[in-house]
Protein backbone atom coordinates (compact mmCIF):
# COMPACT_ATOMS: atom_id res chain seq x y z
CA UNK A 1 0.00 0.00 0.00
CA UNK A 2 1.07 3.59 -0.37
CA UNK A 3 3.11 5.35 2.29
CA UNK A 4 0.27 7.63 3.35
CA UNK A 5 -2.20 4.79 3.80
CA UNK A 6 0.34 2.79 5.78
CA UNK A 7 0.95 5.74 8.06
CA UNK A 8 -2.80 6.16 8.57
CA UNK A 9 -3.14 2.53 9.51
CA UNK A 10 -0.21 2.74 11.89
CA UNK A 11 -1.73 5.80 13.52
CA UNK A 12 -5.12 4.23 14.06
CA UNK A 13 -3.63 1.05 15.43
CA UNK A 14 -1.58 3.17 17.80
CA UNK A 15 -4.77 4.89 18.89
CA UNK A 16 -6.50 1.57 19.47
CA UNK A 17 -3.62 0.45 21.55
CA UNK A 18 -3.69 3.59 23.61
CA UNK A 19 -7.40 3.19 24.25
CA UNK A 20 -6.81 -0.40 25.24
CA UNK A 21 -4.08 0.73 27.61
CA UNK A 22 -6.36 3.21 29.32
CA UNK A 23 -9.10 0.62 29.63
CA UNK A 24 -6.72 -1.82 31.27
CA UNK A 25 -5.31 0.89 33.52
CA UNK A 26 -8.78 1.86 34.66
CA UNK A 27 -9.81 -1.75 35.23
CA UNK A 28 -6.68 -2.23 37.30
CA UNK A 29 -7.53 0.87 39.31
CA UNK A 30 -11.01 -0.50 39.88
CA UNK A 31 -9.54 -3.83 40.98
CA UNK A 32 -7.33 -2.05 43.51
CA UNK A 33 -9.81 0.47 44.75
CA UNK A 34 -13.17 -1.23 44.91
CA UNK A 35 -12.63 -3.52 47.93
CA UNK A 36 -11.35 -0.53 49.88
CA UNK A 37 -14.40 1.46 48.85
CA UNK A 38 -16.67 -1.38 49.89
CA UNK A 39 -14.99 -1.47 53.29
CA UNK A 40 -15.62 2.23 53.83
CA UNK A 41 -19.21 2.08 52.61
CA UNK A 42 -20.14 -1.00 54.61
CA UNK A 43 -19.08 0.92 57.68
CA UNK A 44 -21.93 3.25 56.90
CA UNK A 45 -24.22 0.30 56.36
CA UNK A 46 -24.30 1.12 52.67
CA UNK A 47 -24.53 -2.14 50.88
CA UNK A 48 -24.30 -2.25 47.11
CA UNK A 49 -26.14 -5.54 46.96
CA UNK A 50 -29.10 -3.83 48.52
CA UNK A 51 -28.87 -0.93 46.10
CA UNK A 52 -28.94 -3.26 43.14
CA UNK A 53 -32.01 -4.91 44.60
CA UNK A 54 -33.68 -1.58 45.20
CA UNK A 55 -34.95 -2.74 48.52
CA UNK A 56 -33.88 -4.32 51.78
CA UNK A 57 -33.00 -7.88 51.02
CA UNK A 58 -31.40 -10.79 52.75
CA UNK A 59 -29.17 -12.79 50.47
CA UNK A 60 -29.03 -16.27 51.84
CA UNK A 61 -26.35 -18.69 50.75
CA UNK A 62 -26.16 -22.16 52.14
CA UNK A 63 -28.25 -21.21 55.12
CA UNK A 64 -26.22 -18.13 55.99
CA UNK A 65 -27.68 -14.67 55.67
CA UNK A 66 -25.14 -12.47 54.03
CA UNK A 67 -26.84 -9.16 53.45
CA UNK A 68 -28.39 -6.57 55.72
CA UNK A 69 -32.08 -6.24 56.15
CA UNK A 70 -32.24 -2.47 56.07
CA UNK A 71 -31.15 0.09 53.57
CA UNK A 72 -30.68 3.05 55.86
CA UNK A 73 -27.14 4.38 55.88
CA UNK A 74 -25.91 5.36 59.30
CA UNK A 75 -22.82 6.79 60.86
CA UNK A 76 -23.49 4.88 64.06
CA UNK A 77 -20.70 2.34 63.68
CA UNK A 78 -18.09 4.98 62.97
CA UNK A 79 -19.25 7.02 65.93
CA UNK A 80 -19.18 3.99 68.16
CA UNK A 81 -15.65 3.16 67.06
CA UNK A 82 -14.48 6.68 67.68
CA UNK A 83 -15.63 6.83 71.27
CA UNK A 84 -12.80 7.28 73.66
CA UNK A 85 -12.46 3.78 74.99
CA UNK A 86 -12.45 2.28 71.53
CA UNK A 87 -10.36 3.29 68.55
CA UNK A 88 -8.41 6.14 70.21
CA UNK A 89 -7.30 3.82 72.98
CA UNK A 90 -6.15 1.21 70.49
CA UNK A 91 -4.27 3.84 68.51
CA UNK A 92 -2.53 5.03 71.66
CA UNK A 93 -1.54 1.47 72.54
CA UNK A 94 -0.26 0.73 69.06
CA UNK A 95 1.72 3.96 68.81
CA UNK A 96 3.34 3.34 72.17
CA UNK A 97 4.29 -0.19 71.21
CA UNK A 98 5.57 1.09 67.88
CA UNK A 99 7.70 3.75 69.54
CA UNK A 100 9.33 1.19 71.82
CA UNK A 101 9.64 -1.47 69.15
CA UNK A 102 10.91 0.68 66.31
CA UNK A 103 13.14 2.56 68.73
CA UNK A 104 14.81 -0.67 69.72
CA UNK A 105 15.08 -1.88 66.13
CA UNK A 106 16.71 1.40 65.09
CA UNK A 107 19.10 1.42 68.04
CA UNK A 108 20.19 -2.09 67.19
CA UNK A 109 19.93 -1.80 63.43
CA UNK A 110 21.61 1.50 62.61
CA UNK A 111 25.11 0.39 63.67
CA UNK A 112 24.71 -2.89 61.79
CA UNK A 113 23.42 -1.22 58.63
CA UNK A 114 26.24 1.30 58.75
CA UNK A 115 28.87 -1.41 58.99
CA UNK A 116 27.26 -3.45 56.23
CA UNK A 117 27.24 -0.44 53.94
CA UNK A 118 30.83 0.48 54.69
CA UNK A 119 32.72 -2.74 54.93
CA UNK A 120 33.48 -4.85 51.91
CA UNK A 121 33.17 -8.04 53.81
CA UNK A 122 31.99 -11.43 52.67
CA UNK A 123 29.73 -11.41 55.72
CA UNK A 124 27.52 -8.89 53.96
CA UNK A 125 25.29 -11.25 51.99
CA UNK A 126 25.51 -13.70 54.85
CA UNK A 127 23.82 -11.28 57.22
CA UNK A 128 21.06 -10.60 54.69
CA UNK A 129 20.37 -14.29 54.33
CA UNK A 130 20.67 -14.81 58.07
CA UNK A 131 17.93 -12.25 58.62
CA UNK A 132 15.87 -13.88 55.90
CA UNK A 133 16.34 -17.27 57.55
CA UNK A 134 15.25 -15.82 60.87
CA UNK A 135 12.08 -14.72 59.20
CA UNK A 136 11.24 -18.30 58.30
CA UNK A 137 10.81 -19.08 61.99
CA UNK A 138 7.13 -19.58 62.62
CA UNK A 139 5.56 -17.22 65.12
CA UNK A 140 4.42 -20.25 67.10
CA UNK A 141 8.00 -21.33 67.72
CA UNK A 142 8.52 -17.99 69.40
CA UNK A 143 5.16 -17.38 71.04
CA UNK A 144 5.11 -20.37 73.38
CA UNK A 145 8.52 -19.82 75.01
CA UNK A 146 7.93 -16.07 75.16
CA UNK A 147 4.52 -16.60 76.70
CA UNK A 148 6.08 -18.84 79.35
CA UNK A 149 8.95 -16.44 79.93
CA UNK A 150 6.68 -13.42 80.01
CA UNK A 151 4.34 -15.00 82.50
CA UNK A 152 7.15 -15.45 84.97
CA UNK A 153 8.85 -12.16 84.11
CA UNK A 154 5.60 -10.26 84.33
CA UNK A 155 5.86 -9.12 80.74
CA UNK A 156 2.56 -10.47 79.47
CA UNK A 157 0.22 -7.76 78.21
CA UNK A 158 2.87 -5.09 78.66
CA UNK A 159 4.15 -2.60 76.14
CA UNK A 160 7.77 -3.69 76.59
CA UNK A 161 6.85 -7.31 76.16
CA UNK A 162 5.14 -6.80 72.83
CA UNK A 163 7.79 -4.36 71.64
CA UNK A 164 10.39 -7.08 72.18
CA UNK A 165 8.33 -9.83 70.56
CA UNK A 166 7.61 -7.70 67.48
CA UNK A 167 11.34 -7.54 66.79
CA UNK A 168 10.92 -10.86 65.07
CA UNK A 169 8.82 -9.04 62.53
CA UNK A 170 10.43 -5.67 62.07
CA UNK A 171 14.10 -6.08 62.92
CA UNK A 172 15.00 -7.70 59.62
CA UNK A 173 12.99 -5.17 57.62
CA UNK A 174 14.56 -2.27 59.50
CA UNK A 175 18.13 -3.53 58.97
CA UNK A 176 17.50 -4.23 55.27
CA UNK A 177 16.01 -0.83 54.58
CA UNK A 178 18.57 1.12 56.60
CA UNK A 179 21.33 -0.69 54.80
CA UNK A 180 19.85 0.40 51.49
CA UNK A 181 19.82 4.01 52.64
CA UNK A 182 23.35 3.90 54.03
CA UNK A 183 24.59 2.38 50.78
CA UNK A 184 23.00 5.21 48.92
CA UNK A 185 25.54 7.62 50.33
CA UNK A 186 28.43 7.81 47.86
CA UNK A 187 31.82 6.49 48.89
CA UNK A 188 33.40 9.89 48.23
CA UNK A 189 31.41 11.35 51.05
CA UNK A 190 32.96 8.89 53.45
CA UNK A 191 36.45 9.61 52.12
CA UNK A 192 36.09 13.37 52.13
CA UNK A 193 34.50 13.33 55.54
CA UNK A 194 37.63 12.06 57.23
CA UNK A 195 38.71 15.68 57.06
CA UNK A 196 36.21 16.41 59.80
CA UNK A 197 37.61 14.11 62.36
CA UNK A 198 40.15 11.45 62.83
CA UNK A 199 37.86 8.74 64.02
CA UNK A 200 34.92 6.93 62.58
CA UNK A 201 32.44 8.06 65.22
CA UNK A 202 32.84 11.72 64.35
CA UNK A 203 32.47 11.02 60.67
CA UNK A 204 29.30 9.17 61.45
CA UNK A 205 27.82 11.72 63.78
CA UNK A 206 28.59 14.87 61.86
CA UNK A 207 28.33 13.79 58.26
CA UNK A 208 26.75 10.43 57.64
CA UNK A 209 23.92 10.38 60.15
CA UNK A 210 22.38 13.71 59.09
CA UNK A 211 22.36 12.43 55.51
CA UNK A 212 20.57 9.25 56.41
CA UNK A 213 17.86 10.79 58.58
CA UNK A 214 15.29 10.86 55.73
CA UNK A 215 16.02 7.15 55.26
CA UNK A 216 15.45 6.55 58.95
CA UNK A 217 12.12 8.35 58.69
CA UNK A 218 11.05 6.24 55.71
CA UNK A 219 12.11 3.05 57.49
CA UNK A 220 10.24 4.08 60.61
CA UNK A 221 7.05 4.74 58.73
CA UNK A 222 7.21 1.46 56.84
CA UNK A 223 7.83 -0.46 60.06
CA UNK A 224 4.97 1.47 61.61
CA UNK A 225 2.55 0.25 58.95
CA UNK A 226 3.77 -3.31 59.46
CA UNK A 227 3.25 -3.09 63.21
CA UNK A 228 -0.07 -1.31 62.80
CA UNK A 229 -1.45 -4.19 60.75
CA UNK A 230 0.17 -7.05 62.64
CA UNK A 231 -2.23 -9.48 64.21
CA UNK A 232 -0.87 -12.80 65.45
CA UNK A 233 1.86 -11.78 67.90
CA UNK A 234 -0.22 -8.93 69.22
CA UNK A 235 -3.22 -11.20 69.67
CA UNK A 236 -1.43 -13.88 71.66
CA UNK A 237 0.79 -11.73 73.85
CA UNK A 238 -1.70 -9.00 74.70
CA UNK A 239 -4.91 -8.96 76.54
CA UNK A 240 -7.37 -6.13 76.92
CA UNK A 241 -4.81 -3.80 78.41
CA UNK A 242 -2.42 -3.31 75.53
CA UNK A 243 -4.60 -4.38 72.64
CA UNK A 244 -3.48 -3.04 69.27
CA UNK A 245 -5.45 -1.67 66.36
CA UNK A 246 -5.43 -4.78 64.16
CA UNK A 247 -6.53 -7.01 67.02
CA UNK A 248 -9.14 -4.49 68.08
CA UNK A 249 -10.65 -4.37 64.59
CA UNK A 250 -11.14 -8.12 64.70
CA UNK A 251 -12.02 -8.65 68.33
CA UNK A 252 -14.22 -5.65 68.68
CA UNK A 253 -13.36 -2.23 69.85
CA UNK A 254 -14.99 -2.00 73.21
CA UNK A 255 -13.26 -2.83 76.46
CA UNK A 256 -15.87 -5.38 77.30
CA UNK A 257 -15.64 -7.43 74.18
CA UNK A 258 -13.48 -10.47 74.50
CA UNK A 259 -14.60 -12.46 71.52
CA UNK A 260 -15.47 -12.04 67.92
CA UNK A 261 -19.09 -11.45 67.14
CA UNK A 262 -19.91 -13.19 63.94
CA UNK A 263 -22.30 -10.90 62.18
CA UNK A 264 -21.15 -7.46 63.22
CA UNK A 265 -19.69 -6.78 59.80
CA UNK A 266 -20.65 -3.14 59.76
CA UNK A 267 -18.78 -2.27 62.92
CA UNK A 268 -15.85 -4.36 61.77
CA UNK A 269 -15.72 -2.56 58.43
CA UNK A 270 -16.06 0.80 60.14
CA UNK A 271 -13.20 -0.07 62.45
CA UNK A 272 -11.20 -1.43 59.54
CA UNK A 273 -11.64 1.80 57.61
CA UNK A 274 -10.54 3.87 60.58
CA UNK A 275 -7.48 1.65 60.92
CA UNK A 276 -6.78 1.96 57.21
CA UNK A 277 -6.64 5.75 56.97
CA UNK A 278 -3.35 6.36 58.83
CA UNK A 279 -1.76 3.28 57.26
CA UNK A 280 -2.43 4.34 53.69
CA UNK A 281 -1.45 7.92 54.47
CA UNK A 282 1.91 6.73 55.74
CA UNK A 283 2.39 4.34 52.82
CA UNK A 284 1.59 7.01 50.23
CA UNK A 285 3.84 9.54 51.92
CA UNK A 286 6.87 7.30 51.67
CA UNK A 287 6.22 5.55 48.37
CA UNK A 288 8.77 7.52 46.39
CA UNK A 289 11.52 6.71 48.85
CA UNK A 290 10.77 3.04 49.28
CA UNK A 291 12.80 2.19 46.17
CA UNK A 292 16.02 3.21 47.89
CA UNK A 293 15.06 1.33 51.00
CA UNK A 294 14.40 -1.85 49.07
CA UNK A 295 17.69 -1.73 47.21
CA UNK A 296 19.30 -3.67 50.07
CA UNK A 297 22.60 -2.06 49.24
CA UNK A 298 22.96 -4.29 46.23
CA UNK A 299 23.50 -3.27 42.67
CA UNK A 300 20.21 -3.07 40.82
CA UNK B 1 37.80 1.53 59.24
CA UNK B 2 39.62 -0.47 61.87
CA UNK B 3 38.55 -3.93 60.92
CA UNK B 4 38.72 -5.34 64.39
CA UNK B 5 36.36 -3.04 66.23
CA UNK B 6 33.34 -3.24 63.96
CA UNK B 7 32.36 -6.58 65.42
CA UNK B 8 31.28 -4.71 68.53
CA UNK B 9 28.51 -2.93 66.65
CA UNK B 10 26.88 -6.26 65.89
CA UNK B 11 26.55 -7.27 69.53
CA UNK B 12 23.22 -5.53 70.23
CA UNK B 13 21.71 -7.14 67.13
CA UNK B 14 22.82 -10.60 68.18
CA UNK B 15 21.63 -9.96 71.73
CA UNK B 16 18.12 -9.12 70.57
CA UNK B 17 18.04 -11.98 68.05
CA UNK B 18 19.34 -14.26 70.77
CA UNK B 19 16.51 -13.42 73.13
CA UNK B 20 13.66 -13.10 70.67
CA UNK B 21 14.50 -15.90 68.25
CA UNK B 22 17.37 -18.17 69.25
CA UNK B 23 16.30 -18.78 72.83
CA UNK B 24 12.69 -19.54 71.82
CA UNK B 25 13.87 -21.90 69.07
CA UNK B 26 16.02 -23.80 71.55
CA UNK B 27 13.29 -23.89 74.16
CA UNK B 28 10.68 -24.93 71.60
CA UNK B 29 12.92 -27.76 70.44
CA UNK B 30 13.28 -28.91 74.01
CA UNK B 31 9.51 -28.73 74.55
CA UNK B 32 8.84 -30.65 71.35
CA UNK B 33 10.99 -33.51 72.53
CA UNK B 34 9.49 -33.57 76.01
CA UNK B 35 6.29 -35.18 77.13
CA UNK B 36 3.89 -33.75 79.71
CA UNK B 37 5.64 -35.34 82.65
CA UNK B 38 9.00 -34.03 81.54
CA UNK B 39 10.54 -37.14 80.10
CA UNK B 40 12.26 -37.03 76.71
CA UNK B 41 10.11 -38.47 73.98
CA UNK B 42 9.44 -38.58 70.28
CA UNK B 43 5.70 -38.91 70.82
CA UNK B 44 4.94 -35.34 69.78
CA UNK B 45 6.53 -35.85 66.41
CA UNK B 46 4.91 -39.26 66.02
CA UNK B 47 1.54 -37.74 66.82
CA UNK B 48 2.14 -34.98 64.33
CA UNK B 49 3.13 -37.25 61.48
CA UNK B 50 0.23 -39.61 62.04
CA UNK B 51 -2.51 -36.98 61.99
CA UNK B 52 -3.96 -36.43 58.57
CA UNK B 53 -4.77 -32.88 59.64
CA UNK B 54 -1.10 -32.02 59.68
CA UNK B 55 -0.52 -33.24 56.16
CA UNK B 56 -3.67 -31.51 54.88
CA UNK B 57 -2.62 -28.29 56.50
CA UNK B 58 0.86 -28.60 55.04
CA UNK B 59 -0.55 -29.14 51.55
CA UNK B 60 -2.81 -26.15 51.92
CA UNK B 61 -0.03 -23.95 53.21
CA UNK B 62 2.25 -24.88 50.33
CA UNK B 63 -0.51 -24.41 47.78
CA UNK B 64 -1.49 -21.11 49.39
CA UNK B 65 2.05 -19.85 49.43
CA UNK B 66 3.03 -20.84 45.90
CA UNK B 67 -0.23 -19.79 44.25
CA UNK B 68 -0.57 -16.43 45.95
CA UNK B 69 3.08 -15.60 45.28
CA UNK B 70 2.82 -16.46 41.60
CA UNK B 71 -0.42 -14.54 41.20
CA UNK B 72 1.03 -11.57 43.11
CA UNK B 73 4.00 -11.54 40.75
CA UNK B 74 1.79 -11.76 37.68
CA UNK B 75 -0.48 -8.93 38.83
CA UNK B 76 2.45 -6.89 40.09
CA UNK B 77 4.17 -7.17 36.72
CA UNK B 78 0.95 -6.22 34.96
CA UNK B 79 0.64 -3.10 37.10
CA UNK B 80 4.30 -2.35 36.43
CA UNK B 81 3.68 -2.61 32.70
CA UNK B 82 0.83 -0.12 32.88
CA UNK B 83 2.88 2.35 34.84
CA UNK B 84 5.87 2.15 32.52
CA UNK B 85 3.88 3.21 29.50
CA UNK B 86 3.10 6.76 28.54
CA UNK B 87 -0.06 7.46 30.37
CA UNK B 88 -1.83 10.61 31.38
CA UNK B 89 -2.54 10.76 35.09
CA UNK B 90 0.08 8.14 35.89
CA UNK B 91 0.47 9.55 39.38
CA UNK B 92 -3.19 8.97 40.16
CA UNK B 93 -3.02 5.42 38.89
CA UNK B 94 0.06 4.74 40.98
CA UNK B 95 -1.71 5.95 44.11
CA UNK B 96 -4.72 3.75 43.37
CA UNK B 97 -2.57 0.69 42.70
CA UNK B 98 -0.84 1.02 46.07
CA UNK B 99 -4.10 1.07 48.03
CA UNK B 100 -4.28 -2.67 48.83
CA UNK B 101 -0.87 -2.70 50.50
CA UNK B 102 -1.96 -0.75 53.57
CA UNK B 103 -5.03 -2.78 54.44
CA UNK B 104 -4.52 -4.95 57.51
CA UNK B 105 -4.38 -8.61 56.46
CA UNK B 106 -7.17 -9.47 58.86
CA UNK B 107 -9.37 -6.90 57.14
CA UNK B 108 -8.41 -8.26 53.71
CA UNK B 109 -9.74 -11.60 54.88
CA UNK B 110 -13.03 -9.95 55.80
CA UNK B 111 -13.23 -7.89 52.60
CA UNK B 112 -13.10 -10.87 50.32
CA UNK B 113 -15.44 -12.94 52.40
CA UNK B 114 -19.12 -13.31 51.60
CA UNK B 115 -20.43 -10.27 53.40
CA UNK B 116 -18.34 -7.58 51.82
CA UNK B 117 -17.27 -7.77 48.23
CA UNK B 118 -19.18 -10.86 47.32
CA UNK B 119 -22.66 -9.93 48.37
CA UNK B 120 -22.39 -6.89 46.15
CA UNK B 121 -21.43 -9.13 43.26
CA UNK B 122 -24.20 -11.55 44.14
CA UNK B 123 -26.64 -8.64 44.29
CA UNK B 124 -25.52 -7.37 40.93
CA UNK B 125 -25.71 -10.78 39.32
CA UNK B 126 -29.06 -11.56 40.81
CA UNK B 127 -31.00 -8.33 40.61
CA UNK B 128 -29.45 -6.77 37.55
CA UNK B 129 -28.48 -9.72 35.42
CA UNK B 130 -31.14 -12.02 36.88
CA UNK B 131 -28.79 -14.90 37.51
CA UNK B 132 -29.21 -17.29 40.42
CA UNK B 133 -27.03 -16.91 43.47
CA UNK B 134 -23.84 -18.91 43.51
CA UNK B 135 -22.61 -20.80 46.52
CA UNK B 136 -19.69 -19.17 48.25
CA UNK B 137 -19.21 -21.73 50.94
CA UNK B 138 -17.62 -24.46 48.82
CA UNK B 139 -13.90 -25.19 48.55
CA UNK B 140 -13.85 -24.60 44.82
CA UNK B 141 -14.87 -21.04 45.57
CA UNK B 142 -13.17 -20.09 48.78
CA UNK B 143 -9.75 -21.54 48.07
CA UNK B 144 -9.16 -19.48 44.92
CA UNK B 145 -10.58 -16.44 46.68
CA UNK B 146 -8.21 -16.87 49.64
CA UNK B 147 -5.18 -17.21 47.38
CA UNK B 148 -6.32 -14.30 45.28
CA UNK B 149 -6.95 -12.01 48.23
CA UNK B 150 -3.44 -12.62 49.55
CA UNK B 151 -2.12 -11.77 46.09
CA UNK B 152 -4.38 -8.70 45.95
CA UNK B 153 -2.85 -7.26 49.08
CA UNK B 154 0.79 -7.82 48.16
CA UNK B 155 0.95 -7.32 44.40
CA UNK B 156 1.61 -3.57 44.91
CA UNK B 157 4.80 -4.49 46.76
CA UNK B 158 6.02 -6.46 43.75
CA UNK B 159 5.00 -3.49 41.61
CA UNK B 160 6.98 -0.99 43.71
CA UNK B 161 10.11 -3.12 43.64
CA UNK B 162 9.79 -3.80 39.91
CA UNK B 163 9.29 -0.09 39.21
CA UNK B 164 12.39 0.82 41.15
CA UNK B 165 14.38 -1.71 39.15
CA UNK B 166 13.01 -0.41 35.86
CA UNK B 167 13.76 3.16 36.80
CA UNK B 168 17.27 2.20 37.67
CA UNK B 169 18.13 0.51 34.40
CA UNK B 170 19.58 2.29 31.42
CA UNK B 171 17.41 2.85 28.39
CA UNK B 172 20.04 1.41 26.07
CA UNK B 173 18.95 -2.14 26.76
CA UNK B 174 15.84 -1.50 24.71
CA UNK B 175 17.81 -0.42 21.65
CA UNK B 176 18.07 -3.86 20.13
CA UNK B 177 14.38 -4.52 20.66
CA UNK B 178 13.40 -1.17 19.21
CA UNK B 179 15.51 -1.76 16.11
CA UNK B 180 13.47 -4.86 15.48
CA UNK B 181 10.24 -2.92 15.77
CA UNK B 182 9.08 -4.53 18.96
CA UNK B 183 5.78 -3.35 20.40
CA UNK B 184 5.55 -1.92 23.89
CA UNK B 185 4.24 -5.21 25.18
CA UNK B 186 7.01 -7.18 23.52
CA UNK B 187 9.60 -4.83 24.90
CA UNK B 188 8.16 -5.40 28.33
CA UNK B 189 8.04 -9.17 28.20
CA UNK B 190 11.32 -9.70 26.41
CA UNK B 191 13.52 -7.06 27.98
CA UNK B 192 11.96 -5.56 31.12
CA UNK B 193 10.73 -8.73 32.78
CA UNK B 194 14.04 -10.60 32.53
CA UNK B 195 15.82 -7.53 33.85
CA UNK B 196 13.47 -7.44 36.79
CA UNK B 197 14.06 -11.07 37.66
CA UNK B 198 17.78 -10.80 37.26
CA UNK B 199 17.82 -8.29 40.08
CA UNK B 200 18.85 -9.77 43.42
CA UNK B 201 16.40 -7.42 45.08
CA UNK B 202 13.41 -8.88 43.25
CA UNK B 203 14.60 -12.40 43.94
CA UNK B 204 14.86 -11.47 47.59
CA UNK B 205 11.38 -9.95 47.73
CA UNK B 206 9.82 -12.98 45.99
CA UNK B 207 11.41 -15.34 48.52
CA UNK B 208 10.31 -13.03 51.31
CA UNK B 209 6.74 -13.12 50.03
CA UNK B 210 6.85 -16.92 49.88
CA UNK B 211 8.09 -17.09 53.48
CA UNK B 212 5.42 -14.74 54.76
CA UNK B 213 2.72 -16.54 52.82
CA UNK B 214 3.75 -19.89 54.36
CA UNK B 215 2.94 -18.38 57.74
CA UNK B 216 -0.33 -16.90 56.50
CA UNK B 217 -2.85 -16.71 59.25
CA UNK B 218 -5.23 -13.79 59.11
CA UNK B 219 -6.98 -14.45 55.80
CA UNK B 220 -7.64 -18.11 56.62
CA UNK B 221 -8.81 -17.01 60.07
CA UNK B 222 -11.40 -14.69 58.59
CA UNK B 223 -12.78 -17.43 56.36
CA UNK B 224 -12.58 -19.88 59.22
CA UNK B 225 -15.06 -17.77 61.15
CA UNK B 226 -17.33 -17.41 58.17
CA UNK B 227 -17.46 -21.08 57.47
CA UNK B 228 -18.13 -21.85 61.09
CA UNK B 229 -15.01 -23.91 61.60
CA UNK B 230 -13.65 -22.03 64.61
CA UNK B 231 -13.88 -24.98 66.91
CA UNK B 232 -13.07 -27.55 64.28
CA UNK B 233 -9.44 -28.46 64.47
CA UNK B 234 -8.48 -29.79 61.10
CA UNK B 235 -11.11 -28.06 59.04
CA UNK B 236 -10.66 -28.10 55.26
CA UNK B 237 -9.22 -24.62 55.16
CA UNK B 238 -6.65 -24.90 57.91
CA UNK B 239 -3.27 -23.64 56.93
CA UNK B 240 -0.51 -24.74 59.29
CA UNK B 241 -0.60 -21.47 61.17
CA UNK B 242 -4.35 -21.70 61.63
CA UNK B 243 -4.04 -25.32 62.69
CA UNK B 244 -1.40 -24.32 65.23
CA UNK B 245 -3.58 -21.50 66.53
CA UNK B 246 -6.51 -23.82 67.09
CA UNK B 247 -4.33 -26.50 68.69
CA UNK B 248 -2.66 -24.07 71.02
CA UNK B 249 -5.76 -22.35 72.26
CA UNK B 250 -8.09 -25.30 72.42
CA UNK B 251 -8.55 -25.94 76.06
CA UNK B 252 -10.22 -29.24 75.30
CA UNK B 253 -6.80 -30.60 74.34
CA UNK B 254 -5.11 -29.17 77.40
CA UNK B 255 -2.89 -26.71 75.54
CA UNK B 256 -0.63 -29.29 73.90
CA UNK B 257 2.53 -27.22 73.66
CA UNK B 258 4.58 -30.31 72.87
CA UNK B 259 2.79 -31.07 69.62
CA UNK B 260 2.42 -27.40 68.78
CA UNK B 261 6.16 -26.91 69.14
CA UNK B 262 6.85 -29.96 67.00
CA UNK B 263 4.57 -28.73 64.21
CA UNK B 264 5.86 -25.17 64.44
CA UNK B 265 9.47 -26.30 64.19
CA UNK B 266 8.60 -28.51 61.26
CA UNK B 267 6.95 -25.56 59.53
CA UNK B 268 10.11 -23.57 60.21
CA UNK B 269 12.28 -26.26 58.66
CA UNK B 270 10.04 -26.70 55.63
CA UNK B 271 9.78 -22.96 55.03
CA UNK B 272 13.55 -22.63 55.30
CA UNK B 273 14.16 -25.41 52.80
CA UNK B 274 11.45 -24.09 50.49
CA UNK B 275 12.89 -20.60 50.60
CA UNK B 276 16.39 -21.86 49.86
CA UNK B 277 15.15 -23.91 46.92
CA UNK B 278 13.12 -21.00 45.58
CA UNK B 279 16.09 -18.69 45.85
CA UNK B 280 18.34 -21.14 44.01
CA UNK B 281 15.70 -21.53 41.32
CA UNK B 282 15.32 -17.78 40.86
CA UNK B 283 19.04 -17.27 40.63
CA UNK B 284 19.40 -20.06 38.12
CA UNK B 285 16.60 -18.75 35.93
CA UNK B 286 17.34 -15.07 36.34
CA UNK B 287 21.08 -15.09 36.67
Amino acid sequence: MSGAAAREQAKSSRRTRRILLYVVAILAAFYSFWPVLVMALEGYNIDLGVIFAGRAVAISIGGLTVAPKTIIPTAYYYMQALSIEAYPRLVANTLLIAALSIGLALAVGIPVAYVLARIDVRGKTFISYLLLALRTVSQFVVIIPLYIAYSSLGLFDTYTGIALAEQMLILSVVVWMLRGFFSDIPRDVYEAATVYGKNEWQVFRRVVFPMVIPGVVVTTMFALVLLWNEFLIADTLTSVGTRTVAVGVWEGMSLNQLSFSALAWDSLNAAGTLAYIPAIAAMLAIRKYLAKGFSLGMAR
Amino acid sequence: MESKRWYILFIPLFAVIGFVVVYPVILSTYISFTSIDGTPTLSNYVAMVSTSTFWNALNISLLYSLTSTIVAIAIGLGLTFILTQELRGKGVFEVLYILPLAVAPIVVGVLFSPSSVWDDIQGFLHFVLHQPYFNELVPSFYFPVMFFSEAWEWSPLIMLVALSIVNGTAKEIYEAAELHGASAFQKFTMVTVPTIFRSPVMQFIVVLRFIDAMRAFEIPLAWDNWLGYTSTIGSPIDTISLYLYKLLFSSSLGFPIGVVSAVALTLFAITLVGAAVLLRLLKAVGG
